[in-house]
């Protein structure tokens, strides 16, 4: 296995802050920096090791895995960072090496007796916070690595403890705490204001109209059953928006009650790519807003990191547990999701596969023969949910044509987006192209002119890639293909 | 009696056993003594625990992930493991129930004095993967080859006592049997053997303060000993704490023009909402 010790992955560093957002956000020592000058404040050392101490007790996992690894080596070419860069700091294990150093120095009796010998740092200075700020900066969190280590270390955690840590001393990038700006004081990442929202909908509403389909779109509805969350790309981006209007096809021919809502317009959780807090804030708004409306259960969109919240951490992040609520039934099929009894919302594919199943839905799959469908496994759902066969199953019943990837990049085994945990952004795109490149050779290998997914991001990263690669396969979600496929009531 | 071979077979090995529980102990509590507040299984996370014991159990016994991991590293790292637990079980017969042989059979017998042969043998793949491959240069530190090397001492004296060496195995039998019943005798004095036996104890006095805990941290790692039933069942988390989030109130009062022409008619009665939503604590999230 090559490797690059020249660092080519600090050619990526992730740009900071806006001053505005770190003061409107009420981020710690809100300031201008740089990456040449952190402008620090005096007594960071005694506040990054306080956190750092702090995540230690926090999280077990974090803990555990600083003498869990036995530096096997399994993970090493599993990152997409790595195979794009050759960066030794990339290896998964080198990722969590950059914090078991500084652990092993100030907290373990091995590195404070054989210090570098024993892998402990030589000094907690500005190049170890450079190469923080580098690399945590440089996972998405997507969790492949855990998949093939022998104990499950997963690098993310490390990543979003170290990230914790490097937030305590004023370390945060622009394009996450912009977007969780937007959504903690507008609504969604996207900062679409109410207005906005409901006239993209009415736009949307019409265009169905001139393609026959009588479609309202109910908005802040009180008293719906359904809240339907999703991320607000979907209802602003290309090519979301086919998906967003698969969605409110299907809801249109099962006469579902349901209603979307303005001030939890966003179903992604941006505030995971920051802190716990700031995950749990935008969280937050779902509930308050179910509340509010008096739905009975809520419904979320597609989308690969909100489910990472929803389905891992939304159970225990809030005080008290959604008992307003009610649990989740299908009102078409009358099927309970015991698998959402807890938290009550239920995913879109779930919903659909289990109409599905239950012979509730009058489809056409050749109105889909235009296309050669592949499924691309989003990180979150295929290795945090296990939402793995329920958009296969959608899929082989809307298109005749599907076909799998290459075992070693699909299912829980999947590449992801490589836009994840806060990289989706500008600044590393060309990162992003050559990090991609696994998933795009076993893509083109597959033959498919469609590249199906369930995630916002996915879906705002691959058609740049396509374009990048010159590849003329379209991108877009499954329930865009669901929408398709449906026959008009 | 020679007081080298009273230090280490009567006194140290004591020593080691008190450091190994102790030390097992105290780490295992360190580990368990910090909460997990989320839930984080990985795929293939079942939802029920017997599901849980089958996924350990498949990873303790077959190394599935590695398997899935890298099939070279995993052929050596599974015969290693795999010829440690024989090569351990071997010397509890022989050593504490010889004539079990009787019953296994002496065939068996022969058979199991090549094992360390293959034990030694894994622990050169490994050591060699190691220096060989780049990347695994840089990732090793002092103490990843000082196991490597300290293991393949004690397995290199064992199979030198067991070819060359001809200490009596009554005589190593009766020692154990006094040590366990806590009036220590003499080991045999034959310098192989109380080399092998000094680094076995030097061994496990070490377990505890190194990456050898993963014999008991694979139990505890949360992303495989977790059931996948996030959205099933309330999870606590001990550490949580409230945040504040913008209130319908404020949301109103920086929107409220646009909201009024979506809420239409509820108008009124949203602004009434709010006043009783401002007053409820137990709301999510505050
Ligand atoms: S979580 Fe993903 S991006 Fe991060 S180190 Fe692991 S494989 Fe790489
Ligand atoms: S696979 Fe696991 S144990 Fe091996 S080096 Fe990677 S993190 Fe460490």
């Amino acid at each position: 296995m090559r490797l690059d010790f020249s660092n080519p992955g600090k050619k990526w560093k992730l740009y900071a802050s806006l001053l505005s957002d770190q003061k409107e956000l009420g981020l710690p020592f809100p300031r201008e920096w740089t990456h040449e000058n952190f402008k620090l404040p005096p007594n960071w050392r005694e506040i990054f090791l306080k956190n750092m101490e702090s995540v230690l007790k926090k999280y077990r996992s974090v803990r555990l895995f600083m003498d869990l690894c036995v530096h096997c080596g399994a993970c090493a070419d599993k990152c997409p960072f790595f195979l794009a860069t050759r960066d030794p700091h990339n290896m998964p294990v080198a990722r969590q090496d950059l914090f078991r150093s500084v652990y092993k120095k100030f907290f373990d009796a091995s590195g404070k007796l054989l210090g570098t010998t024993a892998g402990a740092v030589k000094d907690l200075d500005e190049k170890v916070v450079d190469d923080w700020y580098t690399y945590f900066y440089q996972c998405s969190e997507c969790r492949r690595c855990g998949v093939f280590c022998p104990y499950g270390i997963d690098t993310a955690e490390i990543t979003i403890a170290a990230r914790e840590v490097l937030l305590s001393i004023g370390l945060s990038t622009k394009s996450t705490t912009q977007s969780i700006n937007k959504c903690e004081f507008i609504g969604n990442h996207l900062g679409i204001p109410p207005a906005a929202m409901a006239n993209s909908l009415e736009f949307m509403e019409e265009e169905l109209r001139e393609e026959g389909w009588d479609v309202e779109i109910p908005l802040n509805k009180k008293g719906a059953e359904i809240l339907f969350v999703t991320p607000s790309a979907d209802y602003f981006g290309d090519p979301h928006w086919y998906t967003m209007k698969g969605y409110v096809k299907l809801f249109h021919v099962l006469d579902l009650d349901y209603t979307l809502s303005t001030y939890a317009s966003e179903g992604g959780n941006f505030g995971l790519f920051l802190s716990y807090e700031h995950m749990k804030k935008i969280n937050a708004k779902i509930y308050k807003e179910a509340k509010r409306l008096g739905v009975k259960w809520i419904l979320g969109g597609e989308c690969g990191h909100m489910y990472r919240v929803v389905h891992n951490f939304m159970g225990s992040i809030h005080e008290e547990p959604p008992d307003f609520l009610e649990e989740p039934v299908s009102p078409i099929t009358g099927t309970k999701f015991k698998n959402a009894v807890s938290t009550k919302m239920v995913h879109i594919c779930e919903f659909t596969a289990d109409l599905i199943k239950h012979g509730k839905l009058k489809l056409d799959p050749s109105k889909n023969d235009q296309y050669v469908v592949t499924y691309h496994d989003s990180c979150n759902p295929a290795r945090a949910m296990g939402l793995i066969e329920e958009p296969r199953y959608i899929l082989r019943h809307v298109c005749n044509h599907y076909v799998e990837l290459d075992p070693s990049v699909n299912r829980e085994r999947t590449i992801c987006c490589t836009a994840g945990g806060g990289l989706l952004t500008d600044e590393c795109l060309e990162l992003r192209y050559q990090a991609i490149k696994p998933k795009i050779d076993a893509i083109k290998r597959s033959g498919a002119n469609f590249l199906a997914l369930i995630c916002a991001i996915d879906k705002a990263a691959f058609p740049t890639y396509m374009r990048h690669y010159k590849l003329p396969i379209r991108v877009g979600g499954v329930h865009e293909l669901v929408g398709n496929a449906l026959v008009p009531p | 009696m020679d007081p080298w071979a009273f230090f280490v077979g009567d006194v140290l090995s004591y020593i080691a056993v008190i450091v190994f529980v102790i030390g097992v102990l105290a780490r295992v509590g360190k580990w368990l003594s910090v909460p997990v507040p989320l839930k984080v299984p990985l795929t293939p996370g079942p939802t029920t625990y017997p599901g849980v014991v089958i996924r350990l159990a498949k990873e303790v016994f077959l190394f599935r992930s590695l398997f899935k991991g890298e099939k070279k590293l995993w052929v050596g790292a599974w015969t290693f493991h795999i010829f440690l637990l024989t090569t351990l079980i071997i010397h509890v017969i022989n050593l504490l129930y010889h004539d079990l042989w009787s019953v296994i059979g002496y065939g068996w017998y022969e058979f199991a004095g090549y094992t360390g042969i293959i034990l030694f043998g894994a622990l050169v793949f490994l050591l060699a993967r190691r220096i060989t491959a780049q990347h695994m240069r840089y990732l090793s530190k002092l103490p990843d080859y000082f196991i490597l090397i300290l293991l393949m001492a004690i397995v290199f004296m064992g199979n030198y006592i067991r070819s060359f060496s001809g200490v009596d195995v009554k005589q190593v039998s009766a020692w154990l049997y006094s040590l366990i019943a806590l009036h220590p005798i003499p080991p045999p004095s034959d310098p192989y053997f109380l080399t092998h036996v000094l680094l076995a104890e030097l061994l496990i006095m070490y377990i505890p303060f190194s990456k050898i805990m993963h014999f008991i941290g694979i139990f505890v790692s949360p992303t495989r000993n977790q059931r996948n039933d996030g959205r099933m069942r309330r999870h606590r988390n001990p550490w949580n704490f409230p945040v504040k989030i913008m209130s319908w109130d404020e949301y109103w009062a920086k929107f409220g023009d646009q909201l009024r022409g979506i809420e239409g008619e509820n108008e009124g009665e949203a602004r009434e909402e709010q006043k009783s939503l401002t007053g409820d604590k137990s709301g999510v999230g505050g």
